[in-house]
């Protein structure tokens, strides 16, 4: 018996000397941040996952809070009549409650960008690695928080500012308050300064880094918080060192623009690609889809007006109305395969679709998936660069360099321009030129809100009981299809009021979480 | 100085008594009445002694304060104060209650009397009356004090337990140790046949829980399975089948759906959707979905016995619940076989078996759809329209909700989950009194998930074009060892019995899934594996998490002349989850008794035993993520250069500080049995106070920080009262027994981390995208929390004169027929701040009664629970009154919301764009109370008995008969999850407790 009392004794000196064996239990199967950040493929593979907010990892994280935004405006109805969502037609009709689904979506979504930049920034420099390289990643992560803040200035007003990554792990973080917009927008163009020095040429970069953030993306996001500040020649002058960098050109051909064929084309500055990769999901687009008819795989989500149609129709603009806008029952330009466009009448408030979502058939993937579409999401291509050029010259005072702009423009698609305009017709007709060329391509409700006459935001002239847009689809309009799908209220729009919803409420359960110190905007 | 004077006086006159002498006489009869010659009865602290005769009775000269100690083989001894008496008749109860003075409690056993802590005991025949496929659902309203919070009805729901509140924000269920194995957290009673079961001890308070260390803060559930007997073998046969009934819900038809969708257009101005003349359907989703009668069986076959070398007990059972629904079953078997061996004198090894299938044949979760889908949608479409597979014969509903009939068809998920508990344990005994035990329990199991998902095609927002098939294989070793050492010695009026341990727990987990596209073949399910599979889309996944616990324990118990008791222990732990520095742990306790009963001056003879006792302790939680202390880095996917790349982020925020959650406990108790023992009160009050408190915060969204952070932070209190009474008596034939149970608890944040004074829980993004549920510093955990309504807007002035002091219209949007919402902090405007606490789904008390008759061969027993005070967020009527996305409503809407001509009405008018918000805000239009007593099992049973112990009883039963509620849901008893703070009472229309009627045999052989 003794050997047995021995041996338990050993057998536990045994299992007490290996305690610490027993209870340390590491991480499993996942890296731990602090050992992370140690070479160059490292500090890639964590930028590459910063440019994942931009457009979100799903179609209702990002890219269909923008397709909202655009359901508001002039040029779109929401469109879909049959699923009664009033977490969306709500927001495009300006029936706004605090607290949408996608709203809130977006700002989680654009803060986790911003984190993940600020850690980036934060861990990068200490890594020892080429120093060309680690400009450029800290370039492109701080490119991309620039962008980030941006678009919640633009969406909020002022917001909380993080910029590193040690603060969050301060007690005091819940405490932040809002800064003003003003502060959110001066960080921006001061980032971008940054960022432009930091950055290479997009010739500079190799083909496996293309859609990689480029000097002349962040001169393009520079020239846009310019304009949207209404710094008109600084506007001016950053659009203009885009235009002169060589880097870009027009496309040929308005209609290969938007093409699943023209990857990272002449004209892109800035671009999500989209793939097929059965593999893996969401690294595809998915607007083809929410925004593709009923009858033709798709959701059948915000479809272009006849507002919008007759405005092309006024200037006879064919080149671009065909490109922009597919009408039910007519042939699908640039796809011999549909003669006659089913846009499921029944459901669709517009009879119309969104020509630069879709994918002509023999061009589909299969099988045709959301999530799995290879047309890529422009951001920044140069006509924007240069219809800001126009708009910013013009209020500069240079109306000659506004009008050439403005022409650059119009020839592509066989315009004349009339290089005798001035004063507010000049200005008129750069704001429809716009409209026209970057039709359904997310700038039209941000333009509205900033384009102002006599101060008063365009939207609320278009907007609201007495808003153009409102009277025409309630008294002028005797569109076939609109008059006639009463799925969506035809006097969309009538509930916008300029004091509210200029902005966008902030999500509540930010107000709860921190209890009460991020305030509401006024009227949610 | 009074007091003492009386003291004096009354110690006095208990001397002078106990000089007199008397003759005591009576007679002794067993439980069933019968006269049991040959009894012996000592006179305490003497050898003066007699025994019964032929008929039971007995005389012999005392001293008035004698006490008479009856014992008799078979039967549990009993003392009788003499005080004065000249005749004392007494029953003798029968040898199960001898066995029951032995309680398990932490690593060993000790008699029930030498217990100073608040252990409670449900007998597992209390258990067995119902038939369930988990144990804990039998133990709803058995003991004070435990809350069982039912999992719903679904076949194979867990349910979960709750002991004297909540003290953590962070994992709600108590330890369970089975057999002396501790179980992983979480762990579902489903693991038992509650055949098998003797006993559970509740181990209540912390002085009885604290030897479970850091485990055990809230509570410890000891399950003791049953063991052979030396003996003839016994063998025991269960069977009992039956079906289970849901209660149906109306909803509105077609005819009344359509006026309330236009109604809601036609009253803000629209145009109306439908024209009732283009639709002839009207379907009843219910009776398309729902079956009347889903059956139930259980059948479970025991043998036991032994040599005083062999004992043994096997049992297997099996248990077949099907759910309401076309699909959805749980099946179970388990095998239980207990043995102990006696090796030598010294030497005794103990070694258990359990294993078990599980099979969930998944239930469709359609409840929710099936209410709100509207009526005017076929079930199937036309057959000339069907063009698609056997899953795309249906049709897509007007109102955007997925056809039920069609999710239901489609459905194919199946787990089947294989564990087995083995424990050993060798048992040496040293010198008398000195044993040494090592146990070695180990816990594995495997849980198999197989999914397929067809290809199908309903509308463009509701198909999948390629099918897919995957496996999830989760796997679980868990084992631990426990080496205790342990002496018990009685020295003259001392008792002292002292333990000392070492144990090791470690708990592995891995899991691998893989995940593959395109089967050939949509409708032969010879086809729906991985290996089929040949489409490009596939994903695998596989990874192991580790945690361990070292621990060391000591315990002393000891008493004076079975008068005073006093148990101390003491546990150190170490875990793995926390990191170097924060490991150790160590949790103290203490209490005492002291039987009143057993004093000299105590003279109350109708007075068997009369208990007081307090104890106080300190236990912990770790009940956190195994990797909480991490921060770790996931991965992605996006494109660049027009291919797939990597990309990298921070994934989960960690937390390297984190340490124990410790809760300071402190339990008074007083137990008095009364009148030979048919009387049984215990009356407890209990103050758990937790700090340290882990939790997981979560911080604002602009942090841009994934998920929530684990802290250390604030406090929380639980108090409240547990009484419990049990009655007990025999007239001729007649028998009864109750038991009533009643607690109360209050559980309370008394402090929260700077930052943190609020804690939400519930988030609803159509509810305006706010949390329902909130926990603040200084108020009860997990209250509800909205907007307070003030009734009904009848008109323009109303709406006018709900204004700020200047005028400013609070609610500008109204219109007569929408809710007034309360300026709750009067600031004349309404916005958040108004934001207020609206409910609280904790009852003021709950309790539960059994009661349980014979008369010759029949009986009869019965079993109620109730709650009273507790509230319920019905989240249903966030629709059902509103039509809100245009789905259905409860049938006889039209007249339940406001019109003019309804000014009284419950519900606002029906609105389109409902400006006002009255479905778009938390508010108390959704609040109701939801107190009820419910009839948890009626049973009346039939008993044949033969020669010698051979016995066939024939039962019927009923649970769930009757519900007595005002609460207007589906079922007043309801827990949307897992987490008690943010999803107790919160109902979202799951699967209801279902009525269940049942016919069965016992059969003792």
């Amino acid at each position: 018996m003794k050997k047995y009392i021995l041996l338990a004794i050993f057998s536990l000196q045994l299992l007490s000397c290996s305690k610490d064996d027993f209870l340390n239990q590491p991480l499993r199967g996942r890296q731990e941040l602090d050992d992370y950040f140690s070479n160059a493929e490292n500090a890639e593979l964590f930028v590459n996952s910063v440019y994942t907010q931009v457009n979100g990892e799903s179609w209702y994280e990002i890219e269909f809070f923008r397709q909202i935004c655009e359901m508001a405006t002039d040029d779109n109805w929401a469109g879909n009549t049959e699923q009664p969502r009033p977490d969306i037609t709500g927001i495009a009709a300006f029936n706004v409650f605090a607290g949408s689904g996608y709203i809130n979506s977006f700002w989680e979504n654009t803060y986790i960008g911003i984190t993940r930049a600020n850690i980036a920034l934060e861990r990068i420099p200490a890594i020892n690695m080429d120093e060309n390289l680690k400009e450029r990643l800290m370039g492109e992560a701080r490119f991309l928080r620039a962008w980030y803040y941006f678009d919640l200035a633009r969406n909020f007003g002022g917001v909380p500012i993080i910029t590193t990554y040690t603060e969050l792990l301060q007690p005091d973080i819940t405490n932040t308050t809002r800064s003003s917009v003003d502060q959110v927008y001066d960080f921006v163009e001061a980032e971008l300064a940054l960022a432009i020095e930091e950055l290479p040429l997009k010739s500079q970069y190799a083909a496996e880094d293309a859609g990689r953030a480029t000097k002349g993306a962040a001169q393009t996001l520079l020239a846009k918080a310019f304009l949207y500040r209404e710094k008109w020649s600084l506007a001016q002058n950053m659009a203009q060192q885009v235009i002169s960098s060589g880097e870009y050109q027009l496309e040929p051909s308005f209609e290969n623009i938007h093409s699943v064929h023209n990857h990272h084309g002449v004209e892109s500055i800035f671009e999500v690609e989209m793939i097929t990769n059965f593999q893996f999901t969401d690294i595809g687009g998915t607007i083809s889809t929410t925004s593709g008819s009923r009858a033709d795989q798709g959701w059948g989500w915000c479809t272009p007006s006849s507002d919008l149609e007759n405005a092309f129709l006024s200037e006879n603009d064919q080149v671009r109305l065909r490109s922009t806008i597919i009408k039910h029952g007519e042939p699908v330009y640039g796809d011999p395969a549909v003669t006659s466009f089913n846009a499921a009448l029944a459901s669709n408030k517009s009879g119309r679709i969104n020509r630069k979502a879709y994918i002509p058939v023999a061009d589909r993937e299969s099988p045709y998936t959301i999530g799995q579409h290879p047309l890529p999401v422009i951001r920044f291509r140069l006509a924007d660069v240069i219809l800001m050029h126009a708009e910013a010259s013009f209020f500069a005072g240079d109306e000659q360099a506004a009008r050439q702009s403005l022409q650059q423009i119009r020839n592509r698609v066989s315009l004349t321009t009339d290089m005798n305009m001035g004063g507010n017709t000049l200005r008129d007709a750069i704001w429809k030129e716009r409209r026209l060329e970057l039709a359904l391509e997310q700038e039209r409700f941000y333009d509205l809100k900033r384009q102002k006459v006599n101060g008063v935001s365009r939207f609320a002239t278009i907007m609201g009981t007495n808003g153009s847009f409102v009277q025409y689809n309630t008294r002028v309009s005797t569109d076939p299809f609109e008059t006639t799908n009463n799925g969506e209220a035809q006097n969309k729009g009538a509930l916008f009021n300029p004091g509210v919803h200029l902005l966008w409420p902030i999500p509540p359960r930010e107000i709860q979480l921190s209890g009460g110190v991020i305030t509401q905007n006024p009227g949610y | 100085m009074k007091l003492i004077h009386k003291l004096l006086i009354f110690t006095f006159l208990c001397s002078a008594l106990s000089y007199a002498q008397t003759r005591v006489s009576g007679t002794v009869v067993d439980d069933q009445g019968a006269a049991l010659p040959g009894v012996s009865i000592l006179i305490k602290g003497s050898t003066d002694s007699a025994v019964t005769d032929l008929d039971g009775t007995y005389s012999l000269n005392v001293s008035n304060n004698a006490v008479l100690v009856f014992s008799f083989i078979g039967f549990a001894t009993q003392e009788i104060a003499v005080s004065g008496k000249q005749v004392i008749d007494i029953r003798l109860k029968p040898d199960e209650q001898v066995l029951d003075e032995v309680v398990v409690i932490g690593y060993g056993a000790v008699a029930r009397d030498k217990i100073s802590s608040s252990v409670v005991t449900v007998k597992g025949n209390e258990l067995t009356k119902m038939t369930a496929s988990n144990a804990a659902e039998s133990l709803q309203g058995k003991a004070a004090g435990v809350q069982v919070i039912s999992g719903g009805g679904n076949p194979g729901a867990s349910p979960q337990i709750l002991i004297r509140g909540i003290t953590s924000n962070n994992g709600t269920q108590p330890l369970i140790v089975l057999d002396g194995v501790p179980l992983a957290q979480g762990t579902s009673l489903n693991l038992l046949n509650p055949a098998d079961i003797e006993s559970f001890q509740i181990l209540k308070d912390a002085s009885a829980s604290a030897i479970y260390g850091s485990r055990a803060s809230n509570g410890v559930v000891l399950v003791t399975t049953k063991r052979g007997a030396e003996g003839k073998p016994t063998i025991n046969v269960d069977f009992s089948q039956g079906y289970q009934t849901l209660q149906k819900i109306k909803m509105a038809g077609a005819s009344e759906y359509m006026q309330v969708m236009n109604l809601r257009r036609t009253n803000d101005g629209n145009a109306p959707l439908y024209n009732p003349a283009n639709y002839s359907t009207s379907t009843d989703w219910w009776d398309e979905t729902i079956e009347n009668y889903a059956p139930i069986l259980n059948f479970n076959i025991r043998a036991a016995g032994g040599t005083d070398k062999l004992k043994y007990a096997a049992s297997v059972s099996y248990f077949k619940q099907e759910s309401n629904y076309a699909k959805g079953s749980y099946e179970k078997i388990t095998g239980r076989f207990n043995t102990d061996f006696k090796i030598s004198d010294k030497v005794t090894l103990k070694q258990d078996l359990n294993p078990r299938l599980e099979k969930y044949g998944n239930t469709p979760d359609q409840l929710y759809n099936i209410l709100r889908i509207d009526p005017l949608t076929p079930v199937y479409l036309p057959q000339d329209e069907r063009t698609g597979n056997k899953y795309s014969i249906y049709e897509g509903s007007n109102n955007q909700v997925p056809n039920p009939v069609a999710s239901i068809a489609r459905l194919f998920n199946e787990t089947n989950f294989f564990g087995l508990v083995s424990n050993t344990q060798l048992n040496y005994e040293i010198i008398d009194g000195l044993n040494v035990n090592s146990q070695f329990g180990l816990n594995i199991n495997q849980a198999r998930q197989d999914v397929f998902n067809p290809t199908y095609y309903i509308t463009p927002n509701d198909q999948r074009q390629i099918n897919n098939v995957s496996r999830r294989v989760d796997e679980n070793f868990n084992y631990v060892w426990n080496n205790t050492i342990n002496y018990t010695k009685n020295f003259g009026k001392h008792y002292v019995n002292l333990l000392g341990g070492v144990l090791f727990d470690s708990q592995k987990y891995n899991y691998v899934a893989a995940y593959r596209e395109n089967v050939p073949n949509d409708e032969n399910s010879d086809l729906w594996y991985l290996d089929a599979a040949t489409g490009q889309g596939m994903s695998v996944g596989g990874v192991e998490a580790v945690e361990t616990i070292f621990s060391g324990i000591f315990r002393g118990i000891y008493s004076y002349d079975n008068r005073y008791f006093l148990t101390a222990t003491i546990r150190a732990d170490e875990s793995s989850k926390f990191a170097k520095g924060n490991r150790l742990g160590v949790f103290p306790s203490i209490s005492a008794a002291w039987d009143i009963d057993s004093e000299s001056f105590f003279k109350a003879d109708f007075v068997n035993n009369l208990r007081l006792k307090a104890g106080y302790g300190q236990i912990g939680n770790q009940n956190i993520d195994r990797n909480g202390q991490f921060f770790a880095v996931g991965s992605g996917n996006y494109v660049l250069g027009g291919d797939r790349v990597v990309t990298n982020f921070l994934s989960q925020f960690g937390n390297p500080n984190l340490k124990w959650e410790t809760v300071e406990d402190i339990n008074l108790g007083l137990n008095a049995t009364l009148f030979d023992n048919a009387w049984d009160f215990s009356l407890e009050y209990y103050q758990k106070t937790s700090k340290d408190l882990l939790f997981y915060v979560e911080l604002p969204n602009y942090t841009g920080i994934p998920g929530s952070v684990a802290q250390n932070v604030g406090s929380f209190q639980s108090r409240g009262w547990d009484f419990q009474v049990g009655y007990n008596h025999k007239w001729g034939d007649f028998t009864m027994d109750l038991n009533l149970n009643v607690s109360t608890n209050k559980s309370r944040a008394t402090e929260l981390a700077p930052g943190n004074e609020q804690l939400f829980g519930q988030y609803r993004e159509d509810l305006g995208g706010r949390y329902i549920k909130m926990t603040e510093q200084g108020s009860t955990v997990g209250l509800f929390y909205g907007f307070q309504t003030a009734g009904i807007f009848q008109n323009q002035t109303q709406i006018n004169s709900h204004a700020s002091e200047n005028g400013q219209l609070m609610q500008p949007n109204a219109q007569p027929g929408d809710l007034i919402f309360v300026d709750k902090n009067r600031d004349g405007v309404l916005d958040d701040k108004d934001l207020t606490v609206i409910g609280n789904p904790f009852p003021d008390f709950y309790g539960g009664l059994t009661a349980n008759f014979g008369y010759k061969n029949f009986d009869l027993s019965m079993q109620w629970y109730g709650s009273y005070g507790n509230d319920v967020f019905n989240y249903p009527r966030t629709f059902i009154a509103s039509g809100t996305q245009d789905v259905n409503v409860a049938a006889g809407t039209l007249g339940r919301v406001w019109t003019p001509e309804n000014p009284s009405a419950e519900f606002p008018r029906l609105t389109l764009n409902d400006q006002n918000g009255n479905y778009q805000r938390p508010s108390s239009l959704f609040i109701e109370d939801a107190s009820y007593l419910r009839l948890r099992n009626l049973q009346i049973g039939y008993t044949f008995k033969f020669k010698g112990s051979e016995k066939l009883r024939l039962y019927v039963s009923g649970q769930n008969l009757l519900t007595i509620t005002k609460y207007s849901g589906f079922d007043p008893e309801v827990s949307s999850g897992g987490n008690v703070i943010n999803d107790f009472g919160v109902d979202y229309g799951r699967y209801p407790v279902a009525r269940t009627y049942l016919m069965g045999i016992n059969l003792t052989l």
